[in-house]
């Protein structure tokens, strides 16, 4: 599905329209089918308001642009939302806190039992054993344990199950690593690409974290005070240094090596993953030597 | 979500909003007894009453719209009691009658006197809310419980669970507000159905909620406790309440205005006996 958001404006208190208080202004982002998509910006820069937008949770409002997601028109005023918000995946900053039920298997079924209410039992028992074996638990294992009884990086992944588990299209991550050790996060983003190799067709992580960003991302947006600041892919984005530091960001540690390398005269031009930026510059360090 | 506000504080800097929380509370039920000591038949006193409260709302500069925005919440309530009075007081002389209602013209005044002492109450109460913060007004609750403690009342503790009560409000409303989004964005429906469908869509929501309450209640017990928090032994204050002139003369108004409502009374007793 492609994602197209056009001037998108959002106010949050509707009484007053007053610049100051847009959460988003003239948002245009074009987002295609495949993409890893990364966001980045600071704390309140509207991404979180902007990723809201695209399963409908904040609703356009009036005359502040446009957005569709694949056939989804969310500034018509009648738009199935069911429908919409089964096939684009949220998941949420700590998303563990959004456990309830008393099975694990209940819980990771809750989105199945709402979107799709037909479904027979063994094919829901089916799909939650999928799901929950994709993000790397043991079904029979975990499957009748009250969720609460879990670590907490069980937890994170049950609740990520059952997000997954309507098989969306567009899966939308919230600071999905907040809080993760180093470890954790590697194994987080390898079940990321796990599913974007499967049914996940689009991925868009919302993130403080630049080398997930270089690492992972094919493009990516900066939001700053509600716009967009400017899109590309990590390569072209991080290459301005001096403005990510003005706006409150970072670069990743592969674009700084290289930054620093250049000043000491050896041209690293990898595109800012870590094993392409090791294999340049391990031959432009040798060639240079040559 | 959002739009839940919860404590009306109006900060401003104004006469009334720089009176002492303590004298503040007192006066305010002061003024609700006024309110209910003034006689049925008696505009006087009401026209004293509203004065006052018209009088407050300017020295406090807190928009009137805002004072008036009170009164919507127990809206049903002043209806709900009026509509009893008029329907069953069977006093004084019949204006109009059908089957078995029967409206009376002293039905009529005791609706109409009911309205007025049910609005300014509330009108009074919410000009409190309106120039305190929740944190003045648990401070002085608490001061003003002080004599408790003869009878072995935790004052103290009673204080603080206010106080935190008060300071997560805003917290436990975000959390909420979330939890929401994150069942809707799993197809969670909170709009539609009747009342048992809504309330047992509501567990998703309650349920994490409650745990987090917990979570954090954990927290900030650690956190108390680790910086050697132990209830009220030698504690003292960082924001002292001091007695003002203003408060003097607050207390002079309003002692006023009650001597005028008994005086009344009492003019108006005189006027039926002799």
């Amino acid at each position: 599905m492609r994602i197209e958001a056009k001037d998108l404006t959002f106010t949050y208190s509707k009484k007053s329209k007053a610049i100051s208080n847009r959460a988003l202004e003239n948002v245009s982002l074009c987002i295609e089918e495949g993409e890893f998509f990364g966001i980045i910006g600071q704390t309140g820069s509207g991404k979180t308001t902007f990723v809201q937008h695209l399963n409908g949770l904040i609703r356009v409002q009036k005359d502040s642009g446009s957005l569709s997601v694949g056939e989804f028109d969310l500034t018509a005023k009648k738009c199935d939302l069911k429908a919409l918000r089964s096939r684009v995946g949220m998941v949420f900053q700590y998303p563990e806190y959004q456990l309830f039920a008393e099975t694990v298997k209940d819980d990771v079924a809750f989105g199945l039992r709402n979107f799709k209410k037909e479904l027979s039992l063994e094919e829901e028992e089916r799909r939650v054993k999928l799901a929950i074996e994709t993000v790397g638990l043991n079904y029979e294992e975990i499957k009748d344990k009250s969720p609460f009884e879990l670590s907490g990086g069980q937890k994170r992944r049950v609740a990520i199950a059952g997000v997954i588990v309507t098989e969306p299209e567009v899966l939308v991550l919230d600071e999905p690593v907040a809080g993760l050790d180093p470890v954790g996060k590697r194994d987080f983003m390898k079940l990321l690409h796990r599913l974007h190799a499967s049914f996940v067709k689009t991925i868009i992580l919302v993130t403080h974290d630049m080398n997930v960003v270089s690492e992972n991302c094919t493009r990516c947006a900066i939001f700053s005070h509600g716009k967009i600041h400017s899109v590309g892919s990590p390569k072209e984005i991080f290459s301005n240094y001096e403005q990510l530091i003005e706006l409150g960001l970072d670069i990743p540690v592969t674009a700084y090596l290289e930054r620093e390398l250049k000043k000491l005269g050896i041209d690293v031009d990898s595109d800012l993953t870590e094993s392409d930026f090791a294999d340049k510059t391990a031959k432009a360090i040798v060639g240079g030597k040559q | 979500m959002k739009d839940v506000t919860f404590g009306q504080f109006f900060p401003a800097q104004s006469f009334v909003h720089k009176l002492d929380a303590r004298i503040k509370i007192l006066l305010s039920i002061a003024f609700m007894v006024a309110v209910f000591m003034v006689q049925a038949f008696q505009f006087m006193g009401f026209v004293a009453c509203l004065l006052f409260v018209l009088v407050v709302t300017a020295l406090a500069k807190v928009p009137f719209g805002k004072v008036l925005r009170s009164i919507k919440g127990i809206l049903f309530f002043i209806v709900f009691s009026a509509v009893l009075q008029l329907l069953f007081n069977k006093n004084g002389t019949t204006l109009w009658h059908w089957k078995f209602i029967t409206i009376t013209d002293k039905g009529l005044l005791n609706a109409g006197f009911i309205i007025c002492k049910i609005t300014l109450v509330v009108l009074g109460a919410s000009l409190l809310t309106l120039t305190t913060s929740p944190v003045d007004i648990a401070d002085g609750i608490e001061s003003l419980m002080y004599p408790l403690k003869w009878i072995k009342f935790p004052v103290h503790e009673f204080a603080l669970i206010m106080s935190i009560a008060l300071r997560f409000i805003p917290t436990l409303l975000d959390e909420t507000d979330r939890i929401i989004k994150a069942q809707k964005a799993r197809g969670a429906n909170f709009e539609s159905g009747n009342v048992f469908k809504r309330a047992k869509a509501l567990v998703p929501v309650l349920i994490p909620l409650l745990i987090s309450a917990f979570r954090r209640a954990e927290e900030l017990a650690d956190a108390m406790d680790a910086r050697c928090y132990s209830g009220s032994k030698n504690r003292t204050k960082y924001k002292k309440m001091r007695l003002t002139w203003r408060d003097a003369i607050a207390t002079l108004v309003v002692g006023g205005l009650i001597t005028g409502v008994v005086f009344l009374n009492i003019t108006g007793f005189l006027a039926v006996v002799l």
